[in-house]
């Protein structure tokens, strides 16, 4: 992708356009109607059609919430926005497709995939994290941040290297296959798998935070780390862990969003802006604000591809700036 | 000149200020004393407009100035130096104080000329008050702590003040430096007339040049006045000074 | 004046560089006169980020935005316009100095890590839209065949005309840098809370800066549309941020000319490299890694603390 200088290249170059070249759906994908492309067809806006739209709005917020949550947890205690948390993701949805892949997308390797995978990617950013990151905590805040520009642009060209240029695609386990009928709309029974799995990575998530000691801890260094540094607690484990965690929510959600979309190459960039926005709405840092954003996210893009489809991805963005003019730090108190 | 009055600042449910009162006549030096968390340095950010008080009024040349952010602070004519040291630490000893003096000669939007061609006669007349001219080509960055704390005042002077407040000039000095900032303090106060406002842990140092005290406990004032009313005042003795029966001076 | 900016040596240098440049076409093969005026584009482009990075020390992470916008601003006037092509030259600069003063009157109120992450949303935002409205932009196909003044028809006709603009821009550049309006901004970069201290309206400096900014990468631009005679969203996408911002790290932010050696090696690399391998991206991950290691102050200031040890201006 980063030819754009140099077009003499593009083509062979390019995921984005050689994939919207070889595939009229991937262009979706990169962008906001993922769940709801039947939608488009509805361009009379009906109750049923809403109350589908919101339904699959949520499911949405949740794979959001999932990889902005991470993103949050590294942002509040490393402070660094990690830039390569949309490659981590992109790398959990291939993985998932393997191993799903590797027994024969049956149920059990759904399930199977669904733990490895952002396992996984765990492992990758901890290794990655005690091997090079860590030697930079005493360095100026940016190299940190350019740190993680040059680890998402490895885990890129990487994940090619390993698993080409063409997308793929992986099919839910058969149990969560079809859709229920809300009003004569379909509503894929995955995305209620979504619904439910939302609020128990939430509470999963509260549980750490409040109830481990390794969370009580990461969030005493996300306030002040010279406290807890000296009260004799190994801060560099403390980011590593923190990192980790964050690394793995990606993965998860890549995991948990490969049966939905197609997995591609450019699937890192649309989602890492997203969960961007997601945290600057929610506060800095702060995993609530996480859901919040999320959730703003998830039902402005949803509603927009029922208004004006072709510019849906507009819409968060208004929400966003709206919600920045009034509470330029988040709506929710940011960690720092 | 500056009079404050019942200022309060809470962070969440802390009180930092409750309720000081400070006045400063013009061509005073006035020290503000006080334990550690007494909420000096929180006074001075609360007028230079790094904080926004949560109530109370900072009058300054009958304006009240609570609440206006520091640049404008500054336009009007409060100058100030920080207690941890906070300069350009890339650019050169002139360059640190060429930069206030361009602020405020309202250059700041100029962008053709070159710098290097302006200000350069009252820059270099600040940094030889300062006693800083030899090394007006150096890094600041690499300037000794005393130094650097010496620049400090130096940028704050780049502003032509009416008002100079000092948050611990002399912190980490030497006692040799300590007795520079001194004579230079007397220096600005008696030849400039600058009004000088700053607080201070080295008790020898605030008697020997203040004309008014104001001492500091809990985020409120207990007493503001002479030294010699400062010294034999029981409430000061009892809060501050420990009830020795002779404070070191 | 000019002997207040320019020392004797550095003039001196400056104009053997620049007849040495103004010779080149004579005796290069067109694909090499090609690829310099390419690299005259790309080289405006990282330096005029470096304008608000390296001496504003502002989180600019999605400056391609403001390029991107320059060249299809040109692009269209060129195309749906009719009016003589001159004036797209004109135009375009200030479409994208627009630009960038809007998204900075929504971003320079936040702080730094803010700024940077919502400067690059929002940039993805205008990629976005650039990509999808098929109708006006072209979408992903872009805008092939754009018209060009006679003049700059051919290819050494670009190039020189791309020299001719690159170096008024350096100059100009260069002259804001070490304006007061440049040296404040230096200041903002080491210390803003000191620069509010003295005066200084940060924001509204920030946003001038930005602005300025966002006008020379909008010339860049226009350059670059010089060159190839097309525009594609990828002009404004996030990755070619990334990589001027590399290029900004590879020759130095702290000089005035390392962002222009950045990308000249970074785009020489590329077009070498890539007659051998696809993974372009993975070689630039590791190049940054490798200078992140070992050469976190550029290649240029690796040379110039050789040939002057005291290092007076270190960064």
């Amino acid at each position: 992708m980063l030819i754009p200088v140099c077009p003499s290249y593009v083509v062979v170059d390019s995921p984005s356009l050689g994939k919207t070249k070889s595939d009229p759906l991937g262009q979706d994908s990169l962008f906001s109607a993922r769940y709801g492309r039947i939608m488009t067809l509805a361009a009379n806006i009906t109750l049923a059609a809403l109350v589908q739209q919101v339904l699959v709005g949520l499911s949405r917020t949740t794979i959001l919430f999932i990889v902005a949550s991470g993103l949050s947890l590294v942002l509040g205690v490393l402070r660094i926005p990690n830039v390569a948390h949309g490659s981590l993701y992109m790398t959990g949805a291939f993985v998932t497709y393997t191993v799903a892949t590797l027994f024969g997308q049956s149920t059990l390797g759904f399930w199977l995939a669904l733990i490895v995978a952002p396992l996984v990617v765990a492992l990758l950013s901890f290794l990655v994290e005690r091997g090079l990151f860590c030697h930079l905590y005493e360095r100026e805040h940016m190299m940190l941040l350019l740190f993680t520009f040059a680890f998402s642009l490895v885990i890129g060209d990487m994940v090619k290297l390993i698993w080409g240029s063409d997308y793929r695609s992986l099919a839910a386990p058969l149990f969560l296959q079809g859709s229920f009928s809300i009003s004569g709309f379909p509503f894929p029974r995955y995305n209620l798998f979504l619904l439910i799995i939302g609020p128990l990575v939430a509470a999963g998530l509260w549980f750490l935070t409040n109830k481990t000691k390794i969370g009580k801890i990461a969030r005493a260094a996300a306030v002040d780390r010279e406290m807890v540094g000296a009260i004799g607690i190994n801060v560099s484990w403390v980011f590593a862990a923190v990192f980790v965690i964050g690394c793995y929510l990606a993965g998860l959600g890549g995991a948990l969003v490969a049966p939905t979309q197609n997995i591609t190459q450019g699937m890192d960039h649309a989602i890492i802006i997203e969960a961007f926005l997601i945290v600057i709405i929610g506060g800095l840092g702060n995993i609530w604000g996480a859901l919040l954003g999320a959730l703003i996210f998830g039902l402005t893009d949803s509603i927009g591809i029922l208004i004006w489809p072709q510019f849906a991805i507009v819409f968060p963005y208004v929400a966003v700036v709206i919600v920045l003019l009034f509470r330029p730090k988040g709506l929710l108190k940011s960690t720092w | 000149m500056l009079r404050v009055e019942s200022l309060k600042k809470s962070f969440d449910r802390f009180l930092a200020v409750d309720g000081a009162t400070l006045e400063v006549a013009a061509g005073e030096v006035v020290a503000v004393i006080g334990p550690n968390g007494a909420g000096k340095t929180t006074l001075f950010n609360l007028i230079t407009g790094q904080l926004a008080p949560t109530s109370g009024a900072i009058w300054f040349k009958e304006e009240n100035i609570a609440g206006l952010p520091p640049h404008r602070v500054c336009r009007r004519g409060i100058s100030r130096s920080y207690q941890v040291v906070n300069i350009f630490h890339r650019l050169t000893v002139f360059e640190n104080v060429q930069v206030a003096v361009l602020s405020h000669r309202h250059k700041t939007f100029n962008i053709l000329k070159p710098a290097k061609l302006m200000a350069v006669g009252e820059t270099r007349q600040i940094l030889d008050s300062v006693g800083l001219l030899d090394k007006a080509e150096m890094t600041s960055g690499a300037l000794s702590h005393g130094d650097q704390k010496v620049l400090e005042i130096g940028i704050a002077l780049g502003n032509r003040p009416e008002l100079l407040i000092l948050d611990e000039p002399t912190a980490g000095m030497s006692p040799e430096e300590t007795a520079v900032t001194l004579r230079l303090m007397k220096r600005l106060s008696g030849e400039l007339g600058l009004t000088i406002l700053f607080c201070e842990h080295d008790m020898g140092m605030v008697f020997s040049i203040a004309n008014q005290i104001m001492v500091m406990q809990h985020g409120g004032t207990i007493i503001q006045g002479p030294p010699d009313d400062v010294r034999n005042n029981q409430l000061v003795r009892e809060a501050y000074l420990g009830g020795a029966d002779e404070c070191s001076v | 004046m000019f002997k207040a900016l320019f020392g004797v040596k550095t003039a001196i240098v400056g104009m053997i560089l620049l007849a040495l440049l103004l010779l080149l076409p004579q005796f290069l093969p067109r694909f090499y006169v090609y690829l310099i005026a390419l690299i005259f584009a790309i080289a405006l482009l990282a330096t005029s980020l470096n304008m608000v990075l390296g001496y504003g020390g502002m989180y600019q992470f999605h400056h391609a935005v403001f390029y991107g916008v320059g060249a299809y601003a040109f692009a269209l006037f060129a195309v749906k316009s009719g009016l003589p092509l001159w004036i797209g030259y004109l135009i375009a600069p200030f479409c994208s100095a627009a630009l960038g003063l809007v998204m900075g009157l929504i971003t320079v109120r936040l702080n730094q890590l803010y700024f940077g992450m919502l400067q690059i949303s929002l940039g993805s935002l205008v990629w976005a839209i650039t990509y999808r409205w098929y109708s006006f932009t072209g979408g992903d196909d872009g805008i092939h065949g754009i018209p060009l003044p006679d003049l700059v028809g051919s290819s050494t006709g670009a190039y020189y005309f791309n020299l001719i603009v690159v170096v008024t821009c350096f100059v100009l550049m260069y002259m804001i840098v070490n304006s007061p309006f440049g040296r404040i901004f230096q200041g903002i970069r080491d210390n803003p809370e000191r620069c509010r201290a003295v005066g200084v309206n940060v924001q509204k400096q920030q946003l001038a800066g930005q602005t300025i900014a966002a006008f020379f990468a909008g010339v860049a631009g226009t350059l670059f549309v010089t060159v190839e005679g097309s525009v594609f969203p990828d002009l404004m996408f996030w990755t070619l941020s990334l990589e001027i911002l590399i290029m900004c790290l590879l020759g130095g932010w702290f000089i005035f000319l390392g962002p222009a050696l950045g990308a000249a090696i970074i785009i020489s690399l590329r077009t070498f490299v890539g007659i051998y391998t696809e993974y372009w991206t993975l070689i630039l991950g590791i190049v940054l890694m490798l200078l992140i290691f070992f050469l976190p102050e550029g290649v240029l200031s690796l040379f110039l603390k050789k040939a002057d040890p005291s290092g007076k201006r270190e960064g």
